[in-house]
């Protein structure tokens, strides 16, 4: 039998195992569950290792001489000692490295494009809007106002929401709300679009129903 | 009658000849000076010098031009690099109509370079003198994030100033966080109906903010289950977040007064595959149906996964997180949503930690120059545009430029 | 009988789909009866809702399901309208000219795929018809594999097999690179420093594409497909904002509104957002895939989605209604 065909009816059945979850609980799902689960952890080792162990580790350091990669691979053996206890201690150092070169890299990152571009983006945007480029981008550019600066107020968290400061707060969970709703719709098409592959992969593939 | 024949003969050759002659391309080489015939343009004068603000690797230049664009069968300029230390030249690039700059970045910082430019008119080249030799250079500090580094030094002054003064003791103003009384609530109810907490700490490793304000919580929540003898279960999708976990609820029960209740099988590691961990949080949520689930941390598409699972069992959820796409899941799912920085608002609250508390405040003081900021540009740019008013325009291009990020 | 119920009906689905004439495709007609009585069999569960009888779950399910299935049998051809952000995104790799260095990072992995694969599809078959030099990267484990997959599709087309696309000439597989965004940081000075060699271990400075390529101001563009984390925020925050790199990108539809921002502050040169941004991508640039199929079931979904919320929303009603009656 051609591997192809067995690989699909297996993926199909697979597929079938875990919608049956839909329905309820049952012992196919648990066995089609504790695959997937096997598998992917199987997987994501075999990926680190292969991509991230022996490429940087062995490839890098010995085969190519890039000894500066040590220091990772020392960091790394660092991070095991977890496992020993007397010892455990050694592993909060590689983890202070990555918490700390981590917020170092992001604090201005996320400080230029996150805040500073984005105050710079909403102060234009609006200023092209009274510079009267249409009904329909003044409105909406009112809004964006609008709704950033109530936003920002409902996350001010050392004044009490009370009084006119409570009302612009309020205004903000609103815009909030709105927005997740927004967020949530674009979200099904994600979720139906996932569903839709999987059901195409049936109806095409396995039952051949489709061309 | 020969003669005539002598004669027609000459007239052809001449005539042939001068056909010929008429068909020989008029590509001349000019002196650098010289302008395309006909024409009265002065030279181009060129300039190169070491890109600002870059690490080097690269020279600007600029070339003004006398009028050679405005020329019928213009067809760009040609740059042309001499490196004078190997004696080398080569073309560099051709540009457009309309451009009289160019950034070479195939340069190296360990030579000097000399340019030319040159018009192509018709096939002409017409050549400027040559540059004054560069060599580029990396700079260590980038002019052009001056207000970023400003700024940053204001934010994180009040951060510090707040950490030290929550350190030494002075009360800081948090507003209520409502979440926190639903955190409670849940943790009573599992109690009361002897079921399990479920607690996920989001997917993400240790180096993810919003995981350290999900542990924190966490070290809260273990309090109280370990005073009041709750079972939790939490499955942790990367091997990091484990070992953290399992320290923060061992110091809780060991805070307690409960230290052999501690078991490490509370926190277990599942898979680093996304949707392998969903799976097997379902799993659990199914078969062991805890009384209540938190979710505080950075969640991707599992979450509405997840939270509708929690829903059909009828447990009480809590969850919380800084990621705008999963917010409107949790808030539609869940019982209690944080959303946002409530995430860390909470953590805060709820560790009293000086350096969360300080770091909260500190960020207040940043959200309120953004709110004060955004509304004075607004008002700035009306009363610019609308009245032509020469001082709202100084504002308005002073916070484009404070603003600006390059 | 009630316990077998289920395995009876499983049974006889299976001899349905056995007997049923292979491909499957029901005329114009028979469509419109079936979209008709799918929109009843929705009236009918907002009737018994305003009755006060709530359907369960499982007959949610089953509606999301029929409105998923049945359109791939049905031949309707459904308008597709191009976007802005989506035009923008066309736009800017139009402008390219022949022999452009382009980056593509794919930044997915297979659960993603029926999103961002057609895309990824699609922006190939482009970039191979007109000479663009694709150089492929990818931040997930998975990507570098999903792209391959994207190419292989791609190359058994006859106009692209007429080109004698060439691997290392044409384009090149770089693989994937642990370290998220420190990946990206280190290319802006270095790409030799995070790929010192190919997916299938040549050594970079042998690959003729990739001469005189050492760090992004010798990319054109760069086009990044991504799911999550780390994606195209990062893209945006390091390649974009400290490189001055042009970037256009293609999101799954959770993603695209968080990265909407950055396309409304001009750090982000269009985007194609989801299954709509992957079919009106194709549309755009004139390589039709799998993502134009799956227009007419996603409309319909979204229809049926569109009915329940407003079931939903009578229900509650109903709920408050009825505990207000009876004194709750």
């Amino acid at each position: 039998m051609d591997s192809a065909i067995i690989g699909t009816w297996l993926a199909a059945l697979l597929t079938l195992g875990i919608m049956s979850f839909l329905y309820k609980d049952n012992l196919y799902y648990k066995i089609c569950e504790a695959i997937f689960i096997g598998i992917s952890a199987g997987l994501w080792f075999i990926t680190y290792f292969w991509d991230s162990l022996y490429r940087i580790a062995w490839i890098g350091v010995v085969h190519e001489g890039r000894y500066v990669l040590l220091g990772g691979v020392v960091l790394g053996v660092m991070m095991l000692m977890r496992l020993f206890g007397k010892i455990g201690w050694i592993a909060r150092w590689p983890l202070a490295f990555i918490v700390g070169a981590t917020a170092g890299l992001k604090m201005m990152v996320y400080f230029t494009t996150n805040a500073m571009a984005q105050i710079h983006g909403t102060v234009n945007d609006t200023m092209a809007a009274f510079g009267g480029s249409g009904l329909y981008d003044v409105v909406g550019r009112i809004v964006i106002l609008i709704g950033t600066v109530t936003g920002l107020v409902y996350f001010y968290f050392s004044k009490e929401h009370k009084g006119l400061f409570g009302g612009v707060a309020k205004v903000g969970t609103w815009f909030l709300m709105i927005t997740f709703g927004a967020s949530f719709g674009y979200t099904v098409m994600s979720r139906m679009s996932l569903l839709l592959g999987r059901i195409d992969f049936l109806l095409t593939d396995w039952l051949k129903l489709v061309k | 009658m020969l003669a005539l024949l002598r004669i027609a003969k000459l007239v052809v050759f001449i005539s042939s000849s001068l056909f010929v002659i008429s068909l020989l391309p008029t590509h001349s080489v000019h002196s650098q000076d010289a302008s395309p015939s006909g024409s009265n343009l002065g030279p181009i004068t060129v300039r190169a010098h070491d890109t600002d603000n870059d690490a080097g690797g690269s020279v600007t230049v600029e070339w003004d031009d006398p009028g050679y664009e405005k020329m019928s069968g213009f067809a760009g300029f040609l740059i042309w690099r001499t490196n004078t230390l190997t004696g080398t030249s080569d073309s560099v690039e051709v540009t457009p109509f309309g451009t009289h700059s160019y950034d070479d970045r195939s340069v190296s910082d360990d030579s000097t370079y000399s340019y030319l430019v040159a018009a192509l008119v018709n096939s002409e080249r017409v050549m400027s003198a040559p540059s004054m030799q560069v060599r580029s250079a990396k700079q260590w500090f980038d002019s052009r994030l001056t207000w970023v580094l400003i700024l940053g030094l204001i934010i994180c002054g009040a951060v510090i100033y707040f950490i030290e003064s929550a350190k030494r003791g002075t009360k800081l103003f948090l507003r209520r966080i409502a979440g926190l009384e639903a955190i409670d609530e849940a943790v009573g109810r599992a109690t009361e109906m002897g079921r399990p907490i479920l607690f996920v700490a989001g997917i993400q490793d240790m180096d993810d903010v919003q995981t350290i304000a999900g542990l924190t919580i966490l070290g809260s929540i273990a309090r109280t289950v370990a005073e009041y003898d709750t079972k939790i279960n939490m499955p942790v999708r990367a091997s990091l977040v484990m070992t953290a976990a399992r320290e923060t609820i061992k110091h809780a029960y060991v805070t307690a007064g409960r230290p052999d209740a501690y078991n490490d099988d509370m926190v277990h590691y599942v898979t680093d595959e996304q949707f392998g961990f969903v799976a097997a949080v379902d799993g659990i949520m199914v078969r062991e149906r805890p009384a209540a689930c938190f979710f505080l941390g950075a969640f991707f598409a599992e979450s509405l996964i997840m939270a509708e699972t929690g829903n059909s069992i009828g447990a009480i959820q809590v969850a919380g997180t800084a990621m705008p796409a999963q917010l409107p899941f949790f808030v539609a799912a869940c019982d209690y949503t944080l959303i946002g920085e409530e995430l860390f608002a909470a953590s805060a609250y709820l560790s009293g930690e000086p350096r969360q508390l300080g770091s909260l405040k500190g960020a207040d003081v940043g959200k309120a120059i953004a709110m004060i900021v955004i509304l004075v540009g607004v008002i700035a740019t009306t009363i610019a545009s609308a009245w032509n008013s020469e001082s709202m325009l100084w504002i308005e291009n002073l916070l484009r430029k404070m603003f600006s990020t390059g | 009988m009630k316990k077998f119920l289920p395995w009876i009906i499983l049974v006889a689905l299976i001899i349905v789909v056995a007997l049923l004439p292979k491909p499957l495709e029901i005329s114009p007609t028979v469509s419109v009866i079936v979209t008709v009585l799918l929109g009843l069999a929705l009236t009918g569960v907002l009737v018994m809702t305003m009755r006060g009888h709530l359907i369960g779950r499982r007959t949610v399910f089953l509606f999301i399901g029929a409105s998923l299935t049945l359109p791939f049998f049905m031949n309707f051809q459904m308008p597709i309208k191009v976007a802005p952000e989506v035009q923008e995104l066309y736009d800017a790799i139009a402008k390219l000219p022949p022999g452009s260095k382009v980056l593509a990072a794919f930044d997915y992995d297979p659960p993603s795929a029926p999103e961002l694969q057609p895309q990824a599809e699609a922006f190939m078959a482009y970039a191979f018809k007109h000479d663009l030099k694709v150089i492929i990267m990818g931040l997930w484990p998975q990507g570098p594999q999903q792209a391959d997959m994207a190419i292989q599709k791609v190359l058994q087309q006859p106009a692209i097999r007429a080109k004698n696309i060439k691997y290392g000439v044409d384009y090149v597989n770089l693989g994937f690179q642990s370290g998220n965004e420190f990946v990206i940081q280190r290319m802006g000075s270095s790409f030799r420093g995070m790929f010192p060699r190919d997916i299938y271990n040549t050594d970079c400075d042998k690959i003729p594409i990739l001469n005189g390529v050492d760090n992004f101001s010798n990319i054109d563009f760069v086009f990044n497909l991504s799911s999550g984390y780390p994606g195209t925020v990062e893209w945006v925050q390091i390649a974009v904002d400290r490189y001055g790199v042009k970037l256009g990108a293609g999101n799954t539809a959770v993603q695209a509104p968080s990265v909407y921002p950055y396309l409304s502050s001009h750090k982000l040169t269009g985007l194609a957002g989801g299954m709509s941004g992957a079919w009106q991508f194709e549309q755009a640039t004139g390589e039709p895939g799998v993502a134009s199929t799956y227009v007419l079931p996603q409309t319909f979904s979204h229809m049926v989605v569109i009915g329940f919320i407003i079931i939903g929303n009578v229900a509650l009603f109903v709920g408050y209604r009825k505990s207000r009656q009876e004194g709750v």
